[in-house]
């Protein structure tokens, strides 16, 4: 195999670990803020269920949770999971962060002094128009660092794609190595999570400078 | 009347923080709340404000009803929608003055008056110009709260609650959080409001102060009125014992 | 978010698919016919793994490949149906067989030690457990192991031979530590830097490491042997069938060498149709 079959056959799977990489995120960090706001819901029952979901998603291996999603409706279900691989795929990654987020969105909207929400409610503001007007801009400045953090795991996370057998970058460079008995697929998939991540902390280097006008 | 509060009850737990508090405020009135910590006053702001619910009692604003004792004996609140109309009657200047530290300094005036009131964003400003420049800041009007002195955050926060146009306006001890050389710029501002005979309620420890501004003085303590009137009277002659004892504090 | 290790997924895997029991070698006497179920229509998914060279693996242009992956398109052309390349993690093949996302494991699979797991196809390849040393390791016997670290990758039939009372297990109890890897390439490595003194390996893949390396060699004793066939579904008798009817006749009429011509590390250890 020449250098360049290896590297435009591993640029497949590293679009497809962009993928996994940009719907999850799309996912997830909307999903996280409704769960961070359910937890805080008036009903028991929904706040103990939102407890459950975020206890048994961090307290489990995000691989083992692929592998519930993806051959879960089989098992208890007997339904038929011909084209299930990729949306097990995404449901898996979007609810393991969701989870993730949702904590730190939570840390985020309880360091928010009580005071923001006293002078809010004076001044005559909905709840709604509290939390989207002066809560949550504040929030997103504080939890800003944890949120770099959670991508920059996520980028290196998407290699669990491999446990089901998606041809991400990492499975690519896996089954190159084998074929070539060759290291090389390894250290091409290194420098693309390397350069992934240098790429996402200078986004977020820059998110973070730009809600630096304020302390 | 702008504001009456009949028979407050407040508790919080077993314990007891307002016992059947009765008072009002006219048009026009400067009335200062003086008295220990602990004795109830801030809670009597908090809970004309609606931050805090009564727990018994009435709650009036322009003569109608906000708040009452229905017959089992609970307090009663008119609906959210409905209490929203009573919250634009009353400002509230914080202790800590709690601006939004996202916002400039002429956002955090124009905000609410856009978004809650719905007035224009060119009336907003034009008030909030007239507010900062009659408070001495208008230069620092797209300065972020972070970059003001204290006084001048507290002037900036009592131009917010102003630029909502209440009737009238709470002050919760407004100096307590500054250093002693900047009350002076805060007290400023305030007396310059009670010449313009704007109505507004002073919970502060400044003695001096509420004596040159008020037109009546309330002496708390113990989550009662222990004695008001006149800041001549209370201040120089005292009627009830723990108001004496209060005050020799005060005295060098 | 850390990952599990191999064994605690194999557990999980398990739990998962407890392959059912009770089977007979071979696709049994089903009434059904050979012919065709319904001509064009019908997809084969063939599900194997791709980390397997030369059977099912990544082949230098980049593509899915491999001896096993020819025969199945040389069967699904054979009657005319539609191939589907299912990839799967082979931690998670009985998984995917019991979940129906494959058809069959057909990826060098071993039969041997899995007879009552599967229904099976005929074996179509020989292969031998061997032990992979470096010409001057002075490690000429399986004796010789002794005190030393052997390599292997987890879930293989080399694996499982050294953990099997029945077979290797003695001998693995011999060594100074067994080295379980992810794959095979990432052991050759360990052995190349002195890490290990020999790998646990089936001949056709070690061969197809041992390709354009000089230094290294098997032992004369084998380990044990094994033979490879294709797993389907205990209940999935016609197609089995089917599947045998063609690997004949694609051996008689010279497809299989064809194929094996173009694999040349493994043509020796192919059965069918010899």
């Amino acid at each position: 195999m020449t250098f360049s079959t290896m590297l435009s056959t591993m640029a497949t799977g590293m679009l497809r670990t962009f993928g996994v990489f940009a719907l999850t995120l799309i996912g997830s960090l909307p999903l996280g803020m409704i769960v961070a706001l359910l937890r805080k819901s008036r009903f028991a029952v929904v706040r103990g269920f939102i407890r459950a979901y975020i206890s048994i998603i961090r307290g489990t291996p995000l691989m083992l949770q692929l592998l519930v999603w993806y051959f879960g409706p089989f098992y208890l279900f007997g339904m038929s999971i011909g084209n299930w691989r990729f949306p097990a795929l995404i449901l898996g990654f979007v609810l393991n962060y969701a989870a993730y987020f949702a904590e730190i969105y939570r840390g985020g909207i309880e360091s928010i002094p009580v005071g923001q929400y006293e002078a809010a409610e004076v001044l005559g503001y909905t709840k709604t128009q509290t939390f989207m007007r002066i809560i949550l801009p504040q929030v997103i400045k504080r939890i800003m660092p944890s949120i770099t953090n959670e991508v920059i795991t996520l980028v290196k996370d998407t290699s669990l794609a491999f446990t089901l057998a998606y041809q991400e970058v990492f499975s690519l460079a896996k089954q190159i190595s084998a074929s070539q008995t060759s290291f090389t697929p390894f250290f091409i998939a290194g420098v693309f999570y390397f350069v992934a991540n240098y790429v996402v902390e200078f986004i977020m280097f820059r998110i973070e400078k730009a809600l630096d006008y304020y302390k | 009347m702008i504001i009456e509060m009949n028979n407050i009850e407040k508790h919080f737990g077993d314990h007891e923080v307002l016992k059947d508090i009765s008072f009002g405020v006219d048009s026009g009135e400067v009335v200062s709340i003086i008295g220990p910590s602990g004795s109830g006053k801030s809670t009597l702001l908090r809970c004309a404000t609606f931050l805090e619910t009564i727990d018994g009692g009435e709650i009036l604003y322009m003569g109608k009803r906000a708040a009452h004792t229905n017959e089992h004996g609970e307090a009663v609140y008119v609906s959210p929608q409905e209490l929203r109309k009573f919250r634009a009657y009353c400002g509230l200047v914080f202790q800590q003055f709690n601006l939004f530290p996202h916002y400039n300094i002429l956002k955090n005036l124009t905000d609410a008056p856009i978004h809650v009131q719905h007035r224009s964003k060119e009336e907003a400003e034009e008030t909030a110009m007239d507010l900062l420049r009659k408070m001495g800041i208008a230069d620092r009007a797209t300065a972020y709260p972070y970059q003001l002195s204290g006084g001048q955050q507290q002037r900036v926060a009592i131009a917010r609650a102003l630029a909502m146009k209440p009737e009238i306006l709470f002050f919760d001890e407004p100096t307590s959080a500054l250093d002693p050389e900047l009350t002076g710029e805060v007290l400023k501002v305030i007396r310059q409001l009670a010449e313009e005979k704007t109505t507004m309620v002073v919970v502060t420890h400044e003695m001096p102060f509420a004596k040159a501004v008020s037109n009546r003085v309330l002496f708390m303590d113990g989550g009662v009125i222990v004695e008001q009137g006149d800041p001549h009277d209370v201040f120089d002659n005292p009627q009830e014992e723990r108001t004496k004892q209060f005050l020799r504090v005060f005295e060098r | 978010m850390s990952n599990m290790n191999r064994r605690q997924f194999l557990t999980a895997t398990a739990l998962f698919a407890a392959p059912t029991l009770l089977g007979l070698y071979g696709c049994g006497s089903s009434s059904s016919s050979s012919e065709p179920a319904a001509e064009g229509t019908f997809t084969f998914k063939h599900g194997f793994d791709l980390d397997y060279p030369p059977y099912s693996y990544r082949n230098d242009n980049g593509e899915i490949g491999g001896f096993d992956v020819e025969m199945a398109q040389a069967v699904c052309n054979y009657y005319g149906w539609q191939y589907e390349a299912v990839p799967f993690n082979w931690d998670a093949k009985d998984a995917e067989l019991n979940a129906g996302s494959c058809d069959c494991i057909w990826s060098g699979f071993t039969l041997n030690g899995r007879e009552d797991d599967y229904l099976w196809s005929m074996p179509y390849s020989d292969n031998t457990q061997m032990i992979m040393v470096n010409k001057n390791s002075g490690i000429a016997t399986l004796a010789d192991l002794a005190g030393k670290k052997v390599g292997v990758q987890t879930a293989t039939s080399a694996y499982d031979m050294l953990q099997d009372e029945e077979g290797q297990a003695a001998l693995a109890a011999t060594f100074a530590s067994l080295e379980v890897y992810d794959t095979y390439t990432i052991a050759f490595n360990d052995l190349k830097a002195g890490a290990i003194d020999a790998i646990a390996i089936d001949v056709t893949s070690g061969n197809y490491l041992m390709s354009g390396e000089a230094d290294y060699t098997f032992l004369d004793e084998e380990l044990g042997s094994e033979v490879y066939a294709i797993g389907f579904r205990k209940d999935d008798t016609e197609l089995c069938n089917q599947v045998n009817a063609a690997l004949e006749a694609l051996a008689a009429d010279g497809t299989v060498a064809a194929i094996a011509e173009n694999y040349p590390e493994i043509a020796e250890f192919i059965t069918l149709g010899k």
